[in-house]
C-alpha cells in the first residue's frame, strides 16, 4: 500500500469551511518533501454532494466518509472512525484545521494511532526526510521549529496561514464514498447552538479601536472610548480576556472565537497578539498597535508600532489631536 | 456513580508573566528567560480551577487536588491554586527549563491519577507559553475517558453519571453534548470569574505539604516531537516603530494617519 497525506475536511452548516482548502495547499506543500498521494476524507450523515464540490474544485481524491446520523462533528465518532480507518491509508501526514474542531480531534486520535501530534503549525520546511513545522510559541513572542521521529504525524494548520492554492481547472475525478456506523457510547451530541448577540456594529464599523488585558482595569476603558471619540461612527473592541472579565461585552470581542473585523483602521491597545486575536483583525487596512513591550506580537502585523504605555500615551494623543483641531 | 463524593483533579501550569522578555539561546535551540522573571499561574487553568472551587460549593463532599509538572519554582503555582481553595496539591518535579512535549506531561499526569478513581480531570484550554492544547485531551486518551475542549459552560449530574457541556466554538456558537463519568475537560476562559486567593487560605497553603514527585522516578515515554530552533516572528507589515517622547510619537501618528486619510 502506498504512502498517504490525508486532509480531514472541516464542514459547518452545510459548507466546507474555507481552511480546507488552506489544508489542501498545506498538503501539497508536504507532498513537496514525501512524494504521498494527497486524500481528502470528509466525514458526515450528508456529505456526498460536499465531498463531489470538493473533487470537483481541486482535483483531489475524495472520499466521503457517510455516517449514518452524524450531523455534527463528535470526538468519539470521529476518532473511532478514523482510528480504524487511517491505518489502512499509511499515512504520513494527517492534516486538520487548528480550530476547536482540529484540536479537540488531533491529541487523542494522535495516542490511538501512535502518532506525533503538533498543533498550531503556520509553516512547513526542510529537505527530504528532515522536515519541520514552524508554529508561534508565547503568544506569538517566538517561533519555534518542530521535529518528529515518528513516522506518522498529525498536525493542525493554523487557520489563514497558507493561502488556499488557485485551482486550474482540475481534471474532473471520482468520489469515492465509503459508509462507517459508530455509536458514540461516552459522548452524546446535543446539538449546536448559535450566539445569542450579534457583533454588527463591530463588523460593520470603518474603525474599530480595541482593548486588550493590558488596560489594566475597567475604569480604564474610558480610555478607549475617548480615543474612539477621535474617529466619528467607530467601534470598541477588545480581546478575549477583556470581555471574560465582562470590562466589554461578548459581541465586542476580536478574534477566533468571537467577530472578524476588516475596517480601514485598527488600533490595538494593550493587546500582545496571540494568533487567535490575530486571525480576527489581521485583514484590516491600516493596523496601529500601542503595547508598553516592544517584544510583543501585535507589533508585527501593524503598520504603525508605538511602545508606550497606553494609559498615559492615549491621552496625550488625544490632547495632540485637540491642538491640531482648533 | 452512587454518592455526591466527587473528585477532582485540576492540572495547573506556570507561565512567565506576559510581558517578561523572551530570549533566545541559539546553542540550546531553546528560549532563554531571565532568572528575575516573575511566574504566574497560566490564566486558563485559573478558570479550571474556578470551576472545581464552584463544583466543590455546590456538592459539599468533593475533593480538589491540584497537579502541576514543573521545575522547583513550579511549586509556587500549586500554593497559588490551594490560596483560592481546594485539598491537596502534587508537585512531579522535572529538571531543567527545557521543552517538553506534551505525551510526556499527560503521561505522568494520567500515570499519577491512573486508579485514583478521579470524575472530573480538568486542565486549561491551552497554557499561554507553549500554546499546544494538547494535555488535557491526551490525558484522557491514555485513561480512555471522554474529554471535551473549549468548555465554557457544565452542568454536572453526579446522580446519573453525567456532565451536559457546552464547548465554545468558531465564531461563538456552541457545541453542546452529554458525556459519561468520568470525563476530562480542558476550560475555555470566560467560564467564570476566578476569585482572588483568600489569606486564611493562603497560610493553610503555607503550611501545607505537597506531594512531590520527581519526573525521572516515574517511567518514561517518547517524547514523539521535540523543538530543534526558536527564531524571532518576521514582520507581515512595515512596522514602522515611532521615536521620540510621547508627544512626538503622538504628533507622528497623527500625521501618518491624516496622511492616509485615516484621521480628521
Ligand atoms: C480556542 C481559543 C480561542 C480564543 N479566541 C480568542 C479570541 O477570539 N480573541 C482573543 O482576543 N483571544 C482569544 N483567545 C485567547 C488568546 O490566546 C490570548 O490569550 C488573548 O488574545 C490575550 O489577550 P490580551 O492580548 O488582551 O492579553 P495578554 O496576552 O495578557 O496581553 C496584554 C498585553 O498588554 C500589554 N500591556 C500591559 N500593560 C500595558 C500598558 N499599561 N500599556 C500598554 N500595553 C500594556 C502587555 O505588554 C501585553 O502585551 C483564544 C484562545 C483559545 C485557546
Amino acid at each position: 500500500m502506498a504512502q498517504s497525506i490525508i486532509i480531514i475536511a472541516e464542514h459547518f452548516e452545510g459548507e466546507l469551511r474555507p481552511v480546507t482548502y488552506e489544508l489542501v495547499g498545506f498538503a501539497l506543500e508536504l507532498q513537496k518533501f514525501c512524494p504521498a498521494k494527497i486524500k481528502m476524507l470528509i466525514l458526515g450523515d450528508d456529505v456526498a454532494g460536499l465531498a463531489q464540490d470538493a473533487a470537483t474544485h481541486t482535483g483531489l481524491d475524495v472520499v466521503a466518509v457517510i455516517v449514518p446520523a452524524l450531523t455534527t462533528y463528535n470526538l468519539e465518532v470521529y476518532k473511532g472512525i478514523l482510528s480504524e480507518r487511517l491505518p489502512d491509508l499509511d499515512p504520513v501526514y494527517i492534516c486538520m484545521a487548528h480550530t476547536t474542531q482540529g484540536a479537540d480531534l488531533a491529541p487523542p486520535l494522535a495516542v490511538r494511532i501512535k502518532a506525533a501530534c503538533i498543533t498550531g503549525v503556520v509553516q512547513v520546511s526542510g529537505e527530504k526526510d528532515r522536515v519541520s513545522f514552524a508554529r508561534d510559541m508565547y503568544a506569538g513572542k517566538v517561533v519555534a521549529t518542530f521535529e518528529s521521529t515518528s513516522e506518522r504525524r498529525i498536525l493542525t494548520l493554523q487557520p489563514g496561514s497558507l493561502p488556499s492554492p488557485v485551482f486550474d481547472h482540475p481534471a474532473p475525478v471520482a468520489v469515492e464514498t465509503w459508509t462507517a456506523t459508530y455509536l458514540a457510547k461516552q459522548s452524546m451530541s446535543r446539538g449546536i447552538k448559535p450566539p445569542k448577540e450579534t457583533n454588527a456594529a463591530l463588523t460593520e464599523a470603518e474603525v474599530v479601536v480595541s482593548a486588550g488585558k493590558g488596560v489594566g482595569k475597567k475604569e480604564n476603558l474610558q480610555i478607549i472610548d475617548n480615543l474612539s471619540r477621535l474617529w466619528p461612527g467607530s467601534a470598541v473592541g477588545g480581546s478575549r480576556p477583556v470581555c471574560d472579565s465582562g470590562w466589554l461585552e461578548y459581541r465586542q470581542q476580536v478574534g477566533t472565537t468571537g467577530a472578524t473585523v476588516a475596517p480601514k483602521l485598527y488600533v490595538a491597545c494593550g493587546i500582545s497578539g496571540a494568533s487567535q486575536h490575530i486571525a480576527g483583525m489581521r485583514g484590516s487596512g491600516f493596523i496601529v498597535a500601542i503595547n508598553r513591550d516592544s517584544g510583543a506580537a501585535i507589533f508585527n502585523v501593524a503598520d504603525v508600532c508605538v511602545v508606550e504605555d497606553l494609559i498615559t500615551f492615549i491621552p496625550c494623543l488625544i490632547e495632540e489631536h485637540r491642538k491640531q483641531s482648533i | 456513580m452512587a454518592s455526591t463524593n466527587i473528585k477532582i483533579l485540576v492540572c495547573v501550569k506556570e507561565v512567565p508573566q506576559p510581558e517578561a522578555p523572551i530570549g533566545i539561546d541559539p546553542s540550546a535551540g531553546w528560549v532563554q528567560i531571565e532568572r528575575s522573571t516573575s511566574y504566574r499561574i497560566n490564566r486558563f487553568d485559573g478558570f479550571a480551577v474556578e470551576e472545581a472551587l464552584l463544583i466543590k460549593e455546590a456538592f459539599p463532599d468533593t475533593t480538589v487536588d491540584f497537579i502541576t509538572v514543573g521545575p522547583d519554582r513550579s511549586a509556587m503555582i500549586l500554593k497559588r491554586a490551594l490560596g483560592m481553595g481546594g485539598d491537596q496539591g502534587i508537585h512531579i518535579v522535572t529538571d531543567g527549563e527545557g521543552y517538553l512535549s506534551p505525551f510526556v506531561t499527560a503521561h505522568w499526569i494520567a500515570l499519577y491519577a491512573r486508579g485514583k478513581t478521579y470524575d472530573l480531570i480538568l486542565t486549561g484550554v491551552m497554557s499561554e507559553d507553549y500554546m499546544q492544547g494538547q494535555v488535557g485531551p491526551t490525558i484522557a486518551e491514555f485513561l480512555s475517558l471522554p474529554c471535551a475542549t473549549a468548555t465554557i459552560f457544565e452542568r454536572l449530574s453526579p446522580g446519573e453519571g453525567e456532565v451536559y457541556v457546552a464547548r465554545e466554538i468558531e465564531g461563538g456558537f456552541r457545541d453542546t453534548l452529554v458525556l459519561r463519568l468520568p470525563v476530562v475537560l480542558t476550560v475555555q476562559s470566560g467560564i467564570n470569574r476566578p476569585r482572588y486567593p483568600s489569606l486564611s487560605n493562603m497560610l493553610r497553603a503555607k503550611r501545607q505539604q505537597m506531594k512531590t514527585i520527581a519526573a525521572k522516578s516515574l517511567k518514561q515515554t517518547d517524547p514523539r516531537q521535540g523543538v530543534i530552533g526558536i527564531a524571532y516572528p518576521s514582520k507581515l507589515r512595515s512596522g514602522q516603530v515611532l521615536i521620540g517622547t510621547q508627544e512626538e510619537k503622538a504628533r507622528e501618528l497623527l500625521k501618518i494617519l491624516s496622511e492616509k486619510s485615516l484621521v480628521q
